[in-house]
């Protein structure tokens, strides 16, 4: 799998690089700022970008415009955007088209390669990767509380797993219960909350952001 | 012609004694003499002539608007309407104002204190309030309703130059009209004065013309003087005002200070310590991930990871360390005598430090005094190629606190070239503090800092 990567501070522009192209990823470029991003895409067309939002020269969300941009004119390529900050407003801006091939991230979760690289995989399957962290913020700023409110503990967890974009296999191992039991779970709370159900993970995802800010 | 802007930003503000200051120039017989033909007289004289009018019109709209107006406010009848003619006369009365200082611009090339805007207020009631309320325009109105005495004044002063110039023509008058009626007089001072029945007799009317001719520029310039000096006394912001509108602005610039502040150590925090942090837990993920598989490789690599690692934390710890003592040093705790040592400790330029605080100031001064103290000494290590520099920070009893910071170096210090020092200013005005920079080329550049002990 090839990638690019943008990321202004240097040390972990070299630290990223290190850990992809130690789990066996060809990094194509590494840059540090969007412009060359852009370029830098436009040269290798690489399966996946990695991102961070704040880079120069204004230093505020110049990687988040560059992503927007890559995925109107590029949409095959996956866009992870980096940041050091989970803003739910950014999320949306993200996710406001389609949720296929995207991922939002906090710096943090390049401390654990093993689900930081499975992130990435994700979105350049076309996938969708979001921070734990949006989801939580959403669901604590959601007005639909009686609706959440009526989920079970379990169902609340998995709901969560749902809207980061994992899939029901994905769920089931981290949740250590059996594929048919998410299955199960799922069903319910697209039922308790009046959601159509969706075969796909990353309309699935839509679908519960969308309840959530509603 | 003199360039008229030049001479306008020259005199700006020290203009007083230019206009209406008795100053003859080169000899008093030729002020005496020469003062009806000067370009000021003329000038002074078309600016009094405006003034009747404008001065006349002034105060019957202002007092035609705010005389029926506070009847009816008061009244209680008519309080709606009352209200609105209120608010419309005091504009009236600015308006009056801005014609004034226009006139006094254009023809005087004198300044008069231009007035505060009003408040912006949202909503009728707001407006209302806000206007009436607005204590320049109160001033505006005053200043109109003084206007007609003074135009009163300006008429007579006029009519002087009118009057001299007639009665000093009257011989050749006397000539053009020499065939007139039979018991018509021609008299050069009106009413009465003496009257003229022959030719000869215009003579010493033509004589006493001439002196009121050399009298009345003095007398125009007089009542100008006289105009301009109530003027500047009416409009011009009183001590109370100045002082408020001082305050408005050192608080905001306070304000935008500590949010600039703010964002800056954000961007600090984010760009450094937060950013190796994450780098660190990166490395020590990838060491714990080579450890569990376990092969030598892996943990030489694991071996090399947790090296970089160990020396991410201690650069973030630098870092951290020099950001927390960057928002308060904490040598500042044991007062601003220690906290100036410690920093002239890591100064590149020699520094002796003297301090003598008989009373210790607020937390608040010796923190402004420390940073200043700071900036001061970058200042000199970076432009003044100084070989030492004193520091000493003083209080006489009752008096402020004094932080004053000398260098032997090249002087030429300037606050315009965003030396830093007009930032440093803004910081001693937010608690009434003053900055003075001596600063002659080729030195030595002294720059005092007198804050109070308790702001």
């Amino acid at each position: 799998m090839r990638v690019v990567i943008a990321e202004d501070s240097a040390l972990l522009r070299e630290g990223l690089v290190r850990l992809l192209e130690d789990r066996g990823y060809e990094v194509v470029a590494a840059v540090a700022d969007a412009g060359s991003l852009l370029a830098a895409v436009a040269e290798h067309r690489p399966d996946v970008v990695v991102t961070d939002i704040r880079m120069p020269p204004t230093h505020t969300d110049e990687g988040l415009r560059a992503a927007a941009e890559l995925r109107r004119h590029h949409p095959e390529i996956g866009v992870l955007v980096l940041s050091q900050y989970i803003e739910t407003t950014y999320a949306t801006a993200l996710l406001a088209t389609n949720a296929g091939g995207v991922g939002y991230l906090l710096k943090d979760r390049v401390a654990d390669a093993a689900e930081f690289a499975g992130a990435l995989e994700r979105v350049a399957a076309g996938g969708t990767a979001l921070d734990p962290e949006v989801i939580t913020k959403l669901m604590r700023a959601s007005r639909q509380v009686g609706g959440l409110g009526g989920l079970t503990p379990r169902e609340r967890e998995v709901l969560k797993l749902m809207a980061e974009g994992r899939s029901n296999a994905a769920i089931a191992e981290e949740m250590v219960i059996s594929s048919g039991a998410v299955e199960k779970h799922v069903a319910s709370i697209f039922g308790k909350l009046g959601l159509p159900s969706s075969e796909s993970d990353n309309r699935r995802v839509l679908a519960v952001l969308q309840y959530l800010r509603a | 012609m003199r360039s008229k802007a030049g001479s306008r930003s020259r005199e700006a503000g020290t203009r007083p004694a230019a206009v209406g200051g008795l100053r003859p120039a080169g000899g008093t017989t030729r002020a005496v003499f020469g003062t009806p033909f000067t370009r000021r007289a003329w000038r002074e004289l078309l600016y009094a002539v405006a003034g009747v009018p404008l001065g006349m019109a002034g105060f019957v709209l202002t007092v035609g608007f705010l005389g029926p107006a506070t009847v009816l406010t008061i009244s209680l009848v008519g309080t709606v309407l009352g209200l609105v003619l209120l608010v419309t006369g005091l504009r009236v009365a600015r308006l009056v104002s801005l014609a004034q200082q226009a006139l006094a611009g254009y023809l005087l090339d004198v300044r008069l204190p231009q007035l505060p805007p009003p408040r912006p207020a949202h909503g009728v009631l707001a407006h209302v309030d806000a206007r009436l309320r607005d204590s320049a325009g109160w001033r505006a109105a005053a200043a109109a309703i003084l206007g007609l005495p003074i135009a009163v004044a300006k008429y007579i002063a006029v009519l002087w130059w009118a009057y001299g110039a007639f009665s000093v023509t009257s011989p050749v008058w006397w000539l053009m009209f020499r065939n007139h009626p039979a018991g018509r007089h021609l008299s050069p001072i009106y009413p009465g004065g003496f009257a003229v029945q022959t030719w000869p007799g215009t003579w010493p009317a033509a004589v006493a013309g001439a002196a009121i001719l050399l009298a009345a520029p003095w007398l125009v310039r007089g009542v100008i003087a006289a105009e301009l000096w109530l003027s500047r006394r009416i409009l011009a912001p009183n001590d109370m005002t100045a002082r408020v509108a001082a305050l408005e602005r050192s608080r905001s610039e306070v304000v935008n200070e500590a949010a600039a502040l703010v964002r800056q150590i954000e961007r600090n925090l984010h760009d450094g310590a937060q950013t190796r942090l994450a780098t660190l837990a990166l490395h020590l993920g990838m060491a714990r991930d080579k450890l569990a598989a376990g092969g030598p490789d892996e943990v030489a690599a694991a071996r090399d990871l947790v090296e970089a690692a160990h020396a991410g934390a201690k650069e973030a710890l630098v870092e951290l360390r020099d950001l927390s003592s960057g928002i308060h040093p904490p040598v500042l705790d044991n007062g601003i005598g220690p906290a100036l040592q410690n920093l002239a400790a890591s100064s590149a330029i020699p520094v002796r430090v003297t301090a003598h605080l008989p009373e210790r100031p607020s937390p608040a001064i010796e923190t402004i005094a420390y940073f200043s103290a700071a900036e001061l000494l970058a200042n000199a290590v970076k432009h003044s190629s100084a070989n030492l520099i004193e520091v000493a920070a003083t209080s006489p009893p009752g008096g402020p606190f004094v932080l004053t910071v000398t260098d032997d170096g090249r002087g030429g210090a300037d606050e315009a070239d965003g030396s830093g020092l007009s930032g440093l200013r803004h910081r001693a005005r937010t608690v009434d503090g003053t900055l003075i920079v001596t600063s002659p080329p080729g030195g030595p550049t002294t720059v005092s800092v007198e804050l109070p002990l308790h702001p």
